[in-house]
């Protein structure tokens, strides 16, 4: 299980995150949602180990994260980064095969790390991109890459911060249910989101952050409430259900209300 | 899915190089026999085998073999350097030339010259080197930071190198006698000639550890082409993969500089043409750039022994005549690239 302890940031004079604590169900698609600037993608980067908090602890399975050795802790935990950034023009399968970084004691591929490099290009639909280099690619199609990359080191931990803004709404479900079937998997996947229609659909569970502090924590459906949605983004929403599933739709806000 | 075979099949790296084995192989033979002399080197090898040390051999072992090792080792340097620069700054134009590294091993090697530490003590010269590419290559990443843009990078060595020159002019200027400020003028154009296993013994230590320091982080340069963030979530000590890289070049280039002066865009030049052969993998390019720049600066070496000059044209001359237009060439190409 992964937990975060009074979790305190802040840059300069500014509060990013205000003592945030919430455990993290394993076999759960978690969304972390809130309005710009709430702390979000913040908190993905201490998860990640990659910003210090100034006051508080991660810890994975009750151990605290940063005792754990950073290889270990790589194979255990994966970031997926809200920006696509490749500096060099890679084949889309090399870009895939770096997610093996952790497991590998050389440059060269073991037939494990082939297998997955393999499994994570079918499983993000991806495979009519092999040989193509990353700087050809569109945004949607570099944000898959992305994933399968983050795929490919096969963790039972997924940070992804916001992995489906670039893409078409096929994509975009697609994508969600990938998540939600690693989830089924027994993996823990934590999910920076703003499109709160899919969060209601493919999320476990929701943490609602605002100014840095934890609002709200739940079911999606209690999480996205008339009340939160109002009090933290301003904008009233219309709901309603097809097959069984519940949906959230945000439609407007009242003229010269502050989110 | 055969098509990602690929990705453990090493034949391609392979065969680059054995092909750069062998040009260097060719290269190596060609390079003892050229110069003023003409040498048979089987009989010249039956003679020192034999001990009858003919005025051919005292040539072979003395002259030709020293220069041939240093032009492989300062060569590999320099090609090993700006490949990992590359790697390190995520930056095509990064070269221990361009971006004001071997200026400054230069002024560091000058000061050597300059107090007359080199006599009284011989690793002086390669220690001014090391010290003067090291201060280079930190106040670089000073300077520029993570993630710098080309331009950022490029002024900031146009600022590091114009100040190395500065300094430098001014210790020509202030030089006691005018025979030492020609001397250090002259070996500022970078040369092989006239080199002994002396000096081929004073940069081996340190270039070999600079060597090694940037061949360990291979992996880590890989990981780096997605970004500091992802490469530390993948496990990479990013703070120790700068360090290594920083104190490489600073070792073997400083090094280099302080045995041959100025050799620019080996470094630039060669990781540039290999780069695709290696599915742009920084971390690959390392070892090809270092095969391939000792074939670069070995060849270049053989050339201005080969010119019918009066006399001797400078390697670095050479070098630079080569290299400068093919740095525009990359600078119009970046800015082709920035304006789509």
């Amino acid at each position: 299980m992964l937990r975060v302890k009074n979790i305190s940031l802040s840059f300069a004079d500014t509060t990013v995150l205000d003592d945030v604590s919430i455990e993290f169900n394993a076999g759960s698609v978690i969304g972390l949602i809130g309005p710009n600037g709430a702390g979000k993608s913040t908190l993905l980067r201490v998860l990640a180990q990659l910003q210090k908090p100034d006051a508080g602890m991660v810890e994975i399975d009750g151990v605290n994260a940063v005792t754990i050795a950073s290889n270990s802790f790589a194979k255990k935990v994966t970031y997926l980064p809200q920006t696509g950034v490749c500096h060099w023009p890679l084949t889309v399968e090399r870009l895939v095969a770096l997610g093996r970084y952790p497991h590998q004691s050389s440059q060269q591929l073991s037939v494990l790390d082939m297998q997955a490099v393999e499994q994570a290009i079918v499983e993000t639909d991806i495979e009519h991109l092999i040989g193509r280099t990353v700087n050809t690619l569109s945004g949607g199609e570099r944000a898959r890459v992305m994933l399968a990359r983050a795929l490919a080191t096969e963790s039972d931990i997924l940070l992804a911060d916001e992995p489906i803004v670039a893409l078409d709404p096929r994509h975009q479900i697609d994508v969600m249910a990938l998540l939600q079937s690693l989830a089924n998997k027994g993996k823990t996947v934590i999910v920076v989101l703003h499109e709160l229609h899919l969060a209601m659909r493919y999320c476990d569970s929701l943490v609602l952050l605002n100014n840095g502090r934890k609002v709200a924590k739940g079911l999606p459906k209690a999480v996205l409430s008339v009340e939160n949605l109002q009090t933290v983004y301003g904008v009233e929403a219309i709901y309603g259900e097809h097959q069984g599933c519940e949906w959230v739709l945000p439609w407007g806000h009242k003229k010269g209300e502050k989110a | 899915m055969n098509s990602l075979l690929h990705l453990s099949d090493f034949t391609k790296e392979r065969r680059i190089v054995f092909i750069l084995l062998c040009a260097l192989l060719i290269l190596f033979i060609i390079s003892l026999q050229s110069g003023d002399i003409n040498l048979n080197i089987i009989n010249v090898l039956k003679d020192i085998f034999n001990a009858n040390y003919s005025v051919e051999s005292l040539v072979l072992y003395e002259i030709r073999l020293p220069r041939t090792l240093l032009a492989l080792i300062i060569g590999a340097s320099l090609g090993i350097s700006g490949a990992a620069l590359q790697g390190m700054l995520r930056n095509p134009l990064a070269e221990p030339g361009v971006i004001g590294v071997s200026a400054s091993a230069a002024l560091g090697a000058v000061i050597v010259f300059y107090f007359g530490l080199s006599s009284a003590f011989p690793l002086a010269l390669p220690l001014g080197g090391i010290a003067g590419a090291l201060l280079a290559v930190i106040l670089l990443y000073t300077l520029t930071g993570k993630n710098s843009s080309i331009l950022t990078l490029i002024l900031a060595g146009v600022a590091i190198s114009s100040l190395a020159g500065a300094l430098t002019a001014l210790a020509l200027n202030l030089a006691p006698n005018p025979y030492a400020s020609l001397e250090i003028f002259f070996w500022l154009m970078g040369s092989l000639s006239d080199r002994s296993f002396i000096h081929v013994w004073l940069i081996l230590p340190t270039t070999l550890l600079g060597w090694w320091l940037m061949l360990s982080v291979r992996r880590g340069l890989d990981a780096l082409s997605l970004g500091e963030d992802t490469a530390q979530s993948l496990g990479v000590d990013i703070a120790l993969l700068n360090k290594k890289i920083i104190i490489g070049v600073a070792l073997s280039v400083g090094a280099a500089v302080s045995v041959s002066g100025g050799i620019g865009f080996i470094g630039l030049i060669v990781p540039h043409l290999l780069r695709r052969f290696v599915g742009f993998k920084p971390g690959s390019l390392l070892v090809i750039s270092g095969l391939a720049g000792a074939v670069l600066l070995l060849a270049a070496d053989i050339t201005v022994r080969l010119l019918p000059t009066q006399t001797e044209l400078k390697i670095g001359v050479l070098t630079a005549l080569i290299g400068a237009p093919f740095f525009l060439h990359l600078i119009l190409k970046a800015r082709r690239e920035w304006a789509s």
